[in-house]
């Protein structure tokens, strides 16, 4: 029961699954043959299953193997990489921008309050020291005796001179209980100046009043003044005696022009960048408009991009506003802080970037490198079948050591279908041979039953008494009605035989249809074995290495194999097992040859090449050794069936007529050239090029 | 066909899924008639000739056919509950598409212990280790390979049932 389209049959219903091969052709046919699986009811109905290896494969895993093409994990992880990246990158500059860098800023205003606090405590104490200055002139017995004009010697020998200079003062000034000025100096810019200028003594008001009329032991005055020389920091205080009893004999007044000079020296001490504005300078009022609603004591703060300006309003000794102090922080935290946002932004993106490569390289060549050598070693063994190739992947890793487990569980697969086709071959092959002896034992049985027939009819005619009634018909004294009477026995004798004769010959033809019957037997098994091989695309390099493996290890004389790398470039459509027995069969009869030419080494080439066989493309694949070689004449019968010769034999029984006559089979040609006894031998096989070589 | 008194028809079945074999059977299991002339020549010979050998009984056997395992279990249940088992029972071990012989002859030898079985086939695929636990006892059990020779099966099938 022929299966079509395949090589492959059941021979006779059964709840098993039978493989065989097409019988009497190689058991390693077996692989080059497309597989069907035919599966046989409990009616005796077959049932193609269609179960091609890659039918088998699980559906879920087929689905796998189309949505991971080449390159689709790798594409998959980088763009997971990036996307991380951009996200780490992301959150990076959201922090730094909105946490970080307002931080810089909030330390930076914080700076300016603190510069601002700075510059109103050296001016406290820049007023500290010239209260203490008149604090020390002020209760001194020689001074209370010069206000009640009892010591004028004190004039020359305390106030005039270097006095104002020594005590860094610019404004000294004497008065009487009664606010009569008795002795007075003003220096500005250490030139003299009278001291009417000033415009704050000679007039009846509250300032002058505050500064110059103390009635209390007590009583002192301390404040910025606006003069006509300028503003001021002017210190006064009672005139008493040392012991610090009064009565009050007058006021000193001590001043200290803020001009140019103390500013710088103001921002020397504190290192702020300070500057003061008065309500009557010009300048000051340009710029005031904006602050022109700070009160006295209040503070203020203008932030630019370039700077934090600071503001604080001091009034005068009557309260009045009057001194504005500026100071300019540089946003060089702010500055310096953006610079650090952008470093550290700088320094993690490229970090993010260096990581993303390292990682990519690091997994393209740990995990996405191998699992795709991986993925394409399983989808070559989905597609080709071919059990026994192997993934290469060595690493030490866990993908290496998966790679090699699955090597190991395909080889086992391999051995287990080897096994298992070995075994439906085998058995196959007994039903096969089991159901040809059973039809034809079961055709011979009627033949047997006809011998026996024919022989039982043969033994009719000695049963017969004719010798007898013909001696007595010769006797003369035989009575007549006794003659009579034998001449009937002899009469029906031979009408028995020729009735006898009639059956035998019907039993003869039963015979000869039963014989006939064992030879249609014969005949289709003879056709099945006939059943024309599956031929398959066969990389010739391969075939070759394959085939070379019939020499022995080890034997002697050593024989070097010279194959040409450019048979990885030709591929024939052949079959895969006839071909390598015959290939197989050259190289031995070459070895042979090699032995014979009592050689100590021997070389077999293999060189393949283009050619063309009546109008298709062939290749031609030639075995080239160096032994023996034949005649002429002997080549011209070196195919012939039973040939031998002692230039030429075949130590596998298979022999060059059987190799002529397989590639015959697969569409090829083959023949034989050599020079001469002596010179070596050059085998030349044709066989179709595959379509697509 | 004549039965002497006191003579006993040997009842066998036979079941064989090949029509050719069957009527091979059928030759060598039934006696043939004389044809005209050999009566003439046995009366004459018994006239003209002195007689020369002795005549012998041959054996007499009904025979009952069938192709298939499953009718041969249904005609020896008949066979048996009619009073009349058969006495030897000749089975193909191959038979398809129905049961093989085996099969049949287990079935046969449950319902009749004492019934000679023959099993006959081409090719000995059961092993006669399985056909002896099969179809129990031994001694009733017997095997033949075809081709066989008919002439020998009538002759043990003969003495197989006078040994009884």
């Amino acid at each position: 029961m022929a299966a079509k389209g395949t090589t492959w049959q059941i021979v006779r219903p059964r709840s098993q699954i039978h493989l065989f091969g097409s019988a009497f052709w190689s058991f390693d046919h077996i692989w080059d043959a497309e597989v069907a699986l035919y599966h046989a009811g409990f009616d005796g109905q077959f049932v193609n299953c269609g179960a091609s290896l890659e039918s088998l494969c699980p559906i879920g895993e087929k689905r796998m193997l189309k949505r991971t093409g080449p390159g689709f994990l790798q594409t998959k992880v980088s763009l997971t990489l990036l996307g991380v990246v951009a996200v780490f990158t992301a959150l990076s500059y959201v922090i730094l921008r909105m946490i970080i860098a307002p931080a810089f800023g909030d330390l930076e205003i914080e700076a300016a309050a603190t510069d601002i606090v700075r510059v109103e405590g050296a001016m406290q104490t820049s007023a500290d020291n010239l209260a203490a200055i008149t604090a020390d002139w002020a209760p001194w017995d020689s001074i209370f005796q010069y206000t009640r004009g009892e010591n004028p010697a004190f004039r020359k020998s305390n106030l005039e001179g270097l006095t104002l200079e020594n005590l860094d003062l610019d404004i000294l000034a004497v008065f009487a209980q009664d606010g009569t000025m008795m002795w007075s100096k003003v220096l500005v810019d250490g030139a003299e100046r009278p001291t009417s200028e000033l415009g704050v003594f000679n007039a009846e008001n509250a300032t002058s009043a505050r500064l110059t009329k103390h009635t209390e032991l007590t009583s002192r005055t301390i404040g910025i003044v606006q003069t006509g020389l300028g503003p001021a920091l002017i210190s006064s205080r009672a005139i008493i005696r040392s012991d610090d009893t009064g009565p009050v004999s007058g006021a000193i007044v001590m001043g200290q022009f803020l001009n140019d000079t103390r500013l710088q020296r103001l921002k020397e001490r504190t290192e702020v960048g300070v500057e003061w504005l008065f309500a009557n300078d010009g300048v000051a009022a340009s710029m005031l408009p904006a602050k022109a609603e700070i009160s006295p004591g209040e503070m203020t703060i203008d932030i630019s991009d370039a700077k934090i300006t600071s503001y604080k309003m001091f009034a005068d000794i009557n309260g009045d506003p009057l001194l504005l102090v500026q100071t300019s922080t540089p946003r060089k935290i702010s500055a310096l802080g953006t610079q650090t946002v952008n470093a550290g932004l700088l320094f993690l993106g490229i970090a993010g970037v260096l990581v993303t490569i390292v990682m990519w390289f690091l997994l393209r060549h740990t995990i996405l490198s191998p699992l795709e050598l991986l993925a394409a070693h399983i989808n070559r063994i989905r597609e080709s079948g071919d059990l026994t190739h192997r993934s290469g992947l060595n690493t030490s890793d866990e993908i290496g050591l998966l790679a090699r487990q699955f090597d190991s569980m395909t080889m086992e697969v391999h051995d287990t279908r080897q096994a298992l086709l070995d075994e439906s071959f085998k058995a196959g092959k007994a039903d096969m041979a089991a159901e040809v002896l059973h039809n034809i034992r079961n055709a011979m049985t009627p033949m047997i039953n006809g011998v026996e027939r024919l022989s039982r009819s043969f033994e009719v005619p000695s049963k017969l008494r004719v010798a007898d009634a013909i001696v007595e018909l010769r006797n003369p004294n035989c009575a007549p009605e006794r003659r009579e009477k034998f001449l009937q026995y002899l009469d029906i004798s031979f009408k028995h035989v020729e009735e006898t004769s009639h059956v035998a010959s019907e039993d003869l033809e039963m015979v000869t249809v039963q014989a006939r019957q064992v030879e249609a037997i014969l005949s289709d098994q003879e056709r099945f074995a006939n059943v024309t091989p599956v031929t398959e695309d066969l990389p010739v390099n391969e075939v070759v290495s394959e085939a070379a493996h019939v020499i022995p290890k080890g034997a002697t004389p050593a024989v070097h194999l010279d194959i040409d790398e450019n048979l990885a470039d030709f591929h024939v459509c052949a079959h895969k097992t006839g071909l390598l027995q015959v290939l197989g069969n050259l190289i031995l009869n070459a070895f042979e040859s090699i032995q014979r030419a009592e050689k100590h080494s021997g070389e077999i080439q293999f060189r393949a090449s283009d050619a063309v066989l009546d109008d298709k493309p062939m290749i031609r694949l030639t075995v080239r050794d160096n032994g023996r070689g034949f005649s002429q004449k002997i080549g011209k019968r070196i195919f012939q069936r039973g040939f031998t010769s002692k230039e030429i034999a075949s130590s596998n029984g298979l022999g060059l007529h059987w190799c002529a006559n397989a590639v015959a089979g697969m569409g090829g040609r083959i023949f034989a050239e050599s020079p001469g006894e002596g010179q070596g031998a050059e085998f030349h096989v044709l066989l179709p090029a595959a379509q697509g070589a | 066909m004549e039965i002497c008194e006191g003579e006993r028809l040997i009842r066998v079945l036979i079941a064989d899924d090949d029509e050719h074999v069957l009527d091979c059977y059928r030759d060598a299991f039934t006696e043939k008639e004389p044809t005209n002339h050999m009566k003439a020549l046995d009366a004459l010979a018994a006239e003209l000739f002195d007689p020369e050998t002795d005549i012998v009984d041959q054996p007499k056997f009904e025979i009952v056919s069938c192709c298939q395992g499953d009718d041969a279990i249904s005609l020896a249940q008949e066979a048996a509950d009619s009073g009349s088992p058969f006495d030897v029972v000749i089975l193909d071990v191959r038979m398809p598409p129905g049961i093989d012989g085996v099969e049949a002859g287990s079935r046969i030898r449950a319902m009749d212990p004492d019934v000679e079985i023959i099993f006959v086939t081409g090719f000995p695929d059961v092993p006669l280790e399985e056909l002896q636990r099969r179809v129990p006892p031994p001694i009733k059990l017997h095997y033949f390979d075809k081709p066989l020779s008919f002439t020998q099966l009538v002759l043990d099938v003969a003495s197989m049932v006078r040994t009884h």
